[in-house]
């Protein structure tokens, strides 16, 4: 590691600089950043970008190719599906479903995994045994099935699929915050906090929290790919969005049956998804290679 | 080593125990009768049902109920599937072996094209070669499976014509059916176009397993070149350097044994992942797999066939999962506890 010497710097970017630094070092982080920030834009305006409603149909027009192709229209970009329906507003709806609940969804995941976490890593003996049992047998079970578990109590629909969804991320959260937290216990400064008398709830705000918070963010990216897989993949599976909502997967498995003539209503959707998975594994790839490298250089 | 042995086998029978108790509550929970979906038999007179709430125990305290839940699970009476009224068992034995014959060869081609280019990737990191490595990882770990199993489709059965579309073998061969597994119930058959119906076989595999393969590949991938890239930065590295050691010599006396050791550990995670894919690339494929069969369970509300198909997969992965975890713990006793692999 390189000399620190803090007396001769002229400026001191702060941590969070220090990543943004390291980060935009690399094209393709930059790349895949402006990406997803163009799906968060998608996201919130959608209402505004859309030039039709998603789910009016227009029976004039069925099946129009996509405006680059010879019979297509331009007042319909993306084409129409077999309903008449425009695709290019429905892949607006889908991107501002698929991608807004995946991001909603981690958000209550990481909450719920860091409380258990910190928990089961301040705690020991009995009570974080019994959690990591439990964890580990719901770890076990595939996302899709604890999804058709709770589908078959609950009945089919975005909000079930999404509670299937964050069970099944929780553990991740709850095992890397647990590592951490354990880790951490065990350092220094956390010692001196103590001996100051502060008690572990205050460790935890104070100490804990601010030092694993560029954890969080990179388990985070990880975990939001996952989710906007399986959510789309519940939607393809008819177990989660349901009609009037306009989900990629579903709208994608909704197309198969006129997928041999209408191909790019299979391509469109499942090309959007894998965009945004793509921008934010590629946005995760570079945070966690400026986490590592920004102490070096 | 016993301790530890006692250890695992304690966490083993504890979680299944857990498993076991939620598939039960899973009878009073889900909708509908919960006789039903404990027998999978609609009673069609009164007497009838006071006849099998006798036998099921429904009429006794919980606690005989589970009891008797467990004696059932035990001997093999899993009772039957309210659609299909065939044994549970039976219909399990026969769609779970396919499940398992395509996460097998789906686990061992990720290993065998991973691992490899994951240490090719990590030993000359940084160079060009590495750098197309790890695009491929990061671009095939972003595909959605099933998008990319019906691209497959598209490309190889419906534009080019090489590979069937669906199911396991050709209607055309008779295939008695004896382990399950497919490609060995092809060589003990004893059938005259063996070669032909093995050739058939293994061209319906291509698809699926290439789906559910790739996924896991690129994690093998990059989880391979993280593992070798730290460990060829450790100090004993730069200790055997110095005493002049070439750098082929290190790698494969030291840095290669190393570096795969928390590897193992990584598989035991990818095998909830495998069968998550797998589910979905066998109602694609109309493999007639485990999770083509839940699936279509869930469509025809089938409870009592979800309520075991949950247990079984479920006890499959725990007790995988945690035998690999053993061999990783007793192959590398420096590992801590709770140290789990990431990705």
């Amino acid at each position: 590691m390189a000399q620190f010497n803090l007396y001769q710097e002229e400026f001191h970017p702060s941590p969070i600089r220090h990543i943004w630094l390291e980060f935009k070092r690399s094209h393709f982080a930059l790349i895949g950043f402006a990406i997803l920030l163009l799906f968060c834009a998608i996201a919130i305006l959608a209402p505004l970008l859309a030039p039709y409603d998603p789910n009016v149909q227009n029976t004039n027009t069925i099946l129009l190719p996509p405006a680059w192709e010879g019979n297509g229209s331009i007042s319909h970009i993306f084409g129409t599906d077999a309903l008449g329906r425009d695709v290019f507003s429905r892949t607006l709806y889908g991107c501002r479903v698929t991608f807004g609940s995946s991001i909603f969804l981690v958000l209550i995941a990481a909450t719920i995994g860091v409380a258990l976490g910190t928990f089961a890593g301040m705690n020991k003996g009995i009570k974080s045994s019994i959690l990591n049992h439990l964890l580990d047998s719901l770890m076990a079970v595939p996302t899709l099935l604890i999804a058709i578990i709770i589908v078959a109590i609950l009945g089919t629909g975005l909000w079930n699929s999404m509670w299937a969804i964050i069970l099944a991320l929780i553990p991740q959260f709850v095992h890397q915050t647990r590592t951490f937290v354990r880790e951490e216990m065990k350092k220094d400064y956390i010692l001196l906090d103590k001996l100051d008398g502060a008690g572990s709830t205050r460790i935890f705000w104070s100490s804990i929290l601010p030092s694993m918070f560029e954890l969080l963010v990179v388990q985070s990216t990880l975990a939001l790919s996952v989710a906007i897989i399986d959510i789309s993949a519940l939607g393809f599976l008819n177990l989660g969005a349901q009609s009037p909502v306009v989900e990629l997967g579903a709208s994608l498995s909704q197309s198969l049956e006129v997928a041999y003539s209408a191909p790019w209503l299979v391509a469109l959707p499942g090309f959007c998804i894998f965009l945004m998975v793509l921008s934010i594994n590629i946005v995760g790839e570079g945070l966690r290679n400026a986490l590592r490298n920004r102490l070096i250089h | 080593m016993l301790n530890l042995l006692l250890r695992y086998i304690n966490l083993m029978v504890l979680t299944i125990a857990i498993l076991i108790i939620i598939s039960f509550s899973l009878a009073y929970v889900f909708p509908g009768d919960t006789l039903t979906n404990i027998s999978g038999i609609v009673p069609q007179s009164n007497e009838q049902r006071v006849a099998l709430e006798a036998v099921f125990k429904l009429d006794r305290s919980i606690f005989v109920q589970f009891w008797y839940y467990i004696e059932n699970l035990i001997s093999g009476d899993w009772g039957v599937s309210s659609s299909s009224q065939i044994s549970l068992l039976e219909e399990i034995s026969i769609a779970f072996p396919a499940t398992i014959e395509l996460i097998t060869y789906a686990l061992l081609v990720s290993i065998f094209i991973g691992i490899p280019l994951g240490f090719i990737g990590g030993i000359w990191h940084h160079k060009p070669f590495d750098f197309g490595v790890v695009t491929f990882s990061v671009v095939s770990y972003s595909f959605p499976v099933f998008w990319l199993a019906l691209i497959f489709i598209t490309i190889f059965s419906l534009q080019l014509g090489y590979l069937p579309l669906s199911g396991r073998v050709n209607f055309l061969y008779d295939i008695p059916h004896s382990s399950g597994f497919i490609l060995w119930d092809i060589m003990l058959a004893d059938i005259p176009d063996k070669k032909d119906a093995f050739k058939d076989a293994l061209r319906h595999l291509i698809l699926p397993t290439a789906s559910i393969a790739l996924v896991t590949t690129a994690i093998f991938i990059r989880f391979t070149r993280r593992s070798i890239m730290d460990e060829m930065n450790k100090g004993y590295i730069d200790a055997a350097k110095s005493r002049g050691f070439t750098t082929k010599q290190i790698f494969f006396k030291h840095g290669l044994r190393n570096s795969l050791l928390p590897i193992l550990p990584l598989m035991a995670m990818q095998i909830s992942t495998l069968i998550t894919n797998a589910m979905v690339v066998e109602t694609i494929f109309s493999w007639p797999g485990i999770g083509n069969w839940i699936i279509q369970a869930i469509y025809q509300r089938d409870y009592p066939a979800i309520r075991i198909g949950m247990l079984v997969v479920s006890v499959f992965v725990v007790t995988l999962t945690i035998t690999i975890e053993f061999i990783s713990r007793a192959i590398d006793p420096a590992r801590d506890k709770f140290q789990r692999g990431a990705v």
